[in-house]
């Protein structure tokens, strides 16, 4: 792995903001809410010109790792401070960036307990940005964990239906997840002999045996796998996506999902390729079961967020699909997926969002005629419905074309199978939209206004994100080859 | 240095004790003795750092002064000086108790110090009953009796128990000729604890130290005794009392030194029920002080990973751990004692509505519930790293499966308490407390340690690491 320092610790930067930003809410005052939402926005649009710095600004033709930064922490136990990202890491911290401004945004409206629930937000989403560039096993648990413990106050001080089991279920899920992670980081530290948590150093030097590294891998590959909702461990996600609120379904199924796939990628298939080698049937397996699972359970639900959260476990099959193919397309796909996904859900989710605050309803069979009553959320539900298709020229086709074109060469069975079931699911999903929009207006919903420009916003830039890279996929492609590339080849 | 310099902090807790002797001979001021027991605590704990460093062997070689005695001294000194700071409203104790209850703590506090020095098992068992007798009277000491004496009675059966099988292991040590003095047990055992009766005799001696640190099998105490004791007595028994347990069981441990796999083999046992047990009964329960007690009970078996490990990073993991729960422990009870109101007990769902009257607190008690169930960024979480890494590198990866396990089921009950802090709304009126200026302060600060120590524990792992070099 390549290594090039930072002349400037921009990485950090983005930690900094977050945290400045939640020392600044924690500091003002519990009753000034419109501060408090204007430091959050601030916050939050600093450290999307962060990421959007780093996304541009990474060299593709250079390769490997750049912005690093490293600082030793605990020299005693091998831990250090080391930032960085490769192709991986830059497009999945612009896709946090993105979804953070968008979320804070997206709660504009919402005015219950702000401070609270706004620290909690930033401290999530510090954990995200610090796990999407953490090089240090260490410090990538830390913020692993710091990204999943503030979902439980989240979910059930602010979610909705059946929130205390939902967020009990999520919770407990997940960090059964990181309870099989922390053994395996010990397990593979200990076992290298050079007694440290040093990511590139393992991967640079360590000669695990296979046998270890098959353990090792079993193990990050079940405890990311729960979160990013692998069947059979997907169960905590419906639940889950369905009682949060909506900044934090998107910000959940958007972000914190990926968090699960980058860290099969970037601690089992980095450290373990030979576990990787030898799961990966497993893997793909499993994958193709989750994504014709997903798909069929979407077609009996009734609540529009239900819909969203298997058609995630569907697109998250995706993921785990391209990472089993073993080659350079399936590698490209599955990490285009995730960002291309991360902008779908958080917008499908935001739009639905807009819709329930006005409605009080997420029963598309309550629904109907939106698309006349309020044109243009309902134009932003039709977007995010028509990418998570798979309409060319939008995001996700690109993406779910790289893992078909990978997945077709490794495991052609699967591939045909996962695309008939994601046939089905499109022709659901198009009846959903059809029920929700068009056709008669519900005669209740009549006086509704549309959403106006600023609370429009966050889904004018997702359904923006959405459309550039959906016409110029080069932008994301490149970044991404320019790591999956140089992975497959340095394989043993 | 002469003998009594080495000796200070001990002969200054001696002197507070008689302080609190003669106070209580004279008319009840409840002011007057909290304000004195605050100045004496403070005075105590400086004197504990002022003797860090200190190092000597006194009485004949039965009491040794190094670096690990005088940091768990330190630690002991600070559990007491900050329980002594939530007892500014001792309303669980009668007036007229209070000087005696200030008595017993000190008294409590130099057994416990004197405990960490012990290399002698029959000095070590002097000091432990020393201990446990003052903390016999202090769990009774409760007001409206019938609750408290009930409590102490099981305390004091199960206490008499434990050191009863103690006595018969030290004298089966001593009958085999393994001899009682640590040193000897250090040169000896190791190469005789194949021998059933050497290995009875150790077991057997251990039983003490796993009553003092509330693990299986001698865990019973636990919940009746945090739920009938005042809450500061229940605080100090789930900090000071059980620090003081784990120093002297390290030490012994430690002596013995990777004395073959049957002691390996009864320590995970131990490890694996305490923890186990303890977590599955916190789950049921409804008083926060009894799934404290639980909890504390699961604890035991978490440090016991450390100290099962026989390498010295699991040694130093485990003092690390201890320093760890006395912060996290500290903060949870004093939401009990704020919350808990006229010193009554107090059900989880009476949290409900903790975060509107008492933010601070609050967010306090969020991080020490995250800390003890070992999530990061939190000092719980670091000394877990550090005992597990430590039980890694001795091929015990299952043994660390278990424990996580175990982290899940108790995350449970920690949301729990979480939820009715700041979820639930209360029911009417809600929870009548006020928090001092002062006392929000200490939250923040215990608060600011949870997490400094969580994320950057470097100082603190070299002090643990310092304080068992010299034990292995």
């Amino acid at each position: 792995m390549e290594m090039y320092s930072a002349a400037f610790p921009v990485l950090s930067l983005i930690l900094f903001t977050c945290i400045a930003g939640l020392a600044a809410v924690l500091l003002l005052p519990a009753d000034r809410g419109e501060a408090i939402r204007y430091v959050s926005t601030g916050c939050s649009g600093v450290a999307l010109a962060l990421s959007l710095y780093v996304f541009i600004a990474y060299d593709r033709s250079l390769g490997g790792m750049q912005f690093v930064e490293q600082v030793q922490w605990v020299p005693s136990l091998g831990i250090s401070y080391i930032n960085g990202v490769d192709g991986f890491g830059a497009s999945l911290l612009l896709l946090t960036g993105i979804v953070f401004f968008t979320g804070v945004l997206t709660m504009w409206e919402h005015e219950v307990r702000v401070k609270e629930f706004y620290a909690l937000f930033i401290v999530l989403v510090t954990g995200v940005f610090g796990m999407f560039m953490a090089l240090d096993l260490f410090f990538l648990f830390v913020w692993y964990d710091v990204s999943l413990f503030p979902m439980y106050l989240l979910i059930v001080v602010w979610g909705s239906t059946n929130r205390e089991y939902g967020a009990m279920k999520l919770t407990l899920f997940l960090l059964a997840g990181s309870a099989l992670i922390l053994p395996g980081i010990i397990y593979l530290v200990a076992e290298s002999g050079m007694h440290t948590f040093s990511l590139p150093d393992l991967v640079a030097h360590a000669r695990l045996s296979p046998f270890a590294q098959k353990l090792a891998f079993f193990l990050f590959y079940v405890g990311f796998g729960i979160l990013a909702g692998v069947w059979p461990f997907h169960t905590w996600s419906p639940a889950g996506h369905v009682a949060a609120p909506t900044a934090v379904s998107m910000l959940h199924a958007g972000v914190l999902m990926k968090i699960g796939a980058f860290g099969i990628l970037r601690v089992g298939i980095f450290l373990c390729p030979e576990g990787w080698r030898f799961w990966a049937p497993v893997m793909a397996l499993l994958a193709t079961v989750g994504i014709v699972y997903g798909a069929l359970a979407g077609l009996r639900q009734t609540d529009l967020k239900f819909v969203i959260g298997y058609s995630s476990v569907s697109h998250m099959g995706i993921v785990g699909l391209g990472l089993a193919t073993l080659n350079v397309d399936g590698m490209n796909g599955a990490v285009f997926q995730m960002f291309a996904h991360g902008i779908m859900t958080a917008l499908f989710f935001s739009a639905v969002g807009y819709i329930y605050d006005r409605t009080h309803t997420r029963e598309f069979a309550d629904l109907g005629g939106l698309c006349r009553v309020m044109p243009a959320a309902g134009g932003y539900f039709i977007l995010a419905a028509l990418t998570g298709i798979g309409v060319p020229c939008l995001a996700s086709f690109w993406a779910e074309l790289l893992v078909f074109i990978g997945a077709f060469k490794a495991y052609p069975a699967y591939g045909a199978v996962a695309i008939t079931a994601l046939a089905i699911n499109a022709l659901f999903i198009l009846r959903v939209v059809e029920k929700t929009c068009f056709g008669p207006v519900n005669e209740k919903w009549a006086h509704l206004p549309d959403v106006s420009f600023g609370l429009g916003l966050p889904r004018l830039v997702l359904a923006c994100a959405i459309i550039i890279f959906g016409l110029m996929p080069s932008l994301m492609y490149e970044t991404i080859q320019s790591a999956s590339v140089a992975l497959i080849g340095g394989l043993p | 240095m002469t003998g009594w310099t080495l000796f200070a902090p001990e002969l200054f807790m001696l002197v507070a004790a008689g302080i609190f002797l003669i106070l209580s001979l004279g008319r009840p001021a409840a002011g007057r003795d909290h304000a004195a027991a605050l100045v004496i605590s403070a005075i105590g704990l400086s004197l504990g750092v002022w003797a860090v460093g200190l190092e000597g062997v006194l009485f004949a070689g039965v009491y040794r002064i190094d670096l690990f005695s005088q940091v768990f001294k330190v630690l002991v000194g600070a559990a007491f000086f900050l329980v002594i700071c939530l007892c500014g409203d001792l309303s669980g104790v009668s007036e007229k108790r209070h000087s005696e209850f200030y008595f017993l703590l000190a008294l409590c506090t130099l057994a416990l110090m004197l405990l960490a020095s012990c290399v002698h098992l029959l000095a070590v068992y002097l000091a432990l009953e020393l201990s446990s007798y003052s903390l016999y009277i202090l769990v009774c000491l409760r007001k409206g009796r019938q609750k408290g004496l009930e409590s102490g009675l099981k305390y004091f059966m199960t206490g008499a128990c434990a050191s009863a099988l103690m006595l018969f292991g030290l004298a089966v040590l001593y009958g085999t000729g393994a001899g009682l003095s640590l040193a000897e047990l250090g040169t000896r055992l190791p190469g005789r604890i194949h021998e059933p009766v050497v290995l009875a005799g150790i077991v057997l001696a251990l039983s003490g130290f796993l009553f003092k640190m509330a693990a299986f099998p001698f865990h019973f105490w636990a919940p009746d005794a945090y739920e009938g004791a005042p809450h500061q007595v229940a605080a100090y028994i789930a900090t000071a009392s059980k620090v003081g347990g784990i120093a002297v069981f390290m030490r012994i441990i430690a002596s013995a030194g990777g004395a073959g796999d049957r002691l390996a083999w009864f320590l995970i046992v131990v490890s694996v029920v305490s923890m186990t047990a303890g977590n599955l009964a916190a789950i049921a329960q409804k008083d926060l002080k009894r799934l404290l007690a639980f909890s504390s009970v699961a604890h035991a078996g978490y440090v016991m990973i450390g100290i099962l490990s026989f390498n010295a990073m699991g040694l130093a993991g485990a003092s690390f751990y201890a320093m760890s729960l006395l912060v996290m422990k500290l903060v949870c009870f004093m939401v009990v004692v704020k919350a808990a109101p006229h010193g009554d007990n107090i059900e989880i769902r009476h949290l409900a509505g903790l975060h509107g009257r008492a933010p601070i607190l609050a967010a306090a008690l969020m991080l020490a519930l995250f800390g003890l169930a070992g999530i990061p960024p939190t000092v719980g979480f670091t000394a877990k790293l550090l005992v597990f890494t430590a039980a890694v590198e001795n091929g015990l990866l299952w043994l660390v499966v278990a424990a996580m396990a175990n982290v899940v089921i108790s995350l449970y009950y920690y949301l729990q308490v979480l939820k009715a802090a700041y979820f639930i709304e209360p029911e009417r009126g809600g929870l009548a407390l006020s928090v001092s200026w002062a006392e929000n302060l200490l939250a923040l600060v215990l608060a600011g340690l949870i997490v400094a120590a969580g994320i950057y524990p470097r100082p603190f792992i070299a002090a643990a690491q310092a304080m068992t070099a010299g034990l292995v």
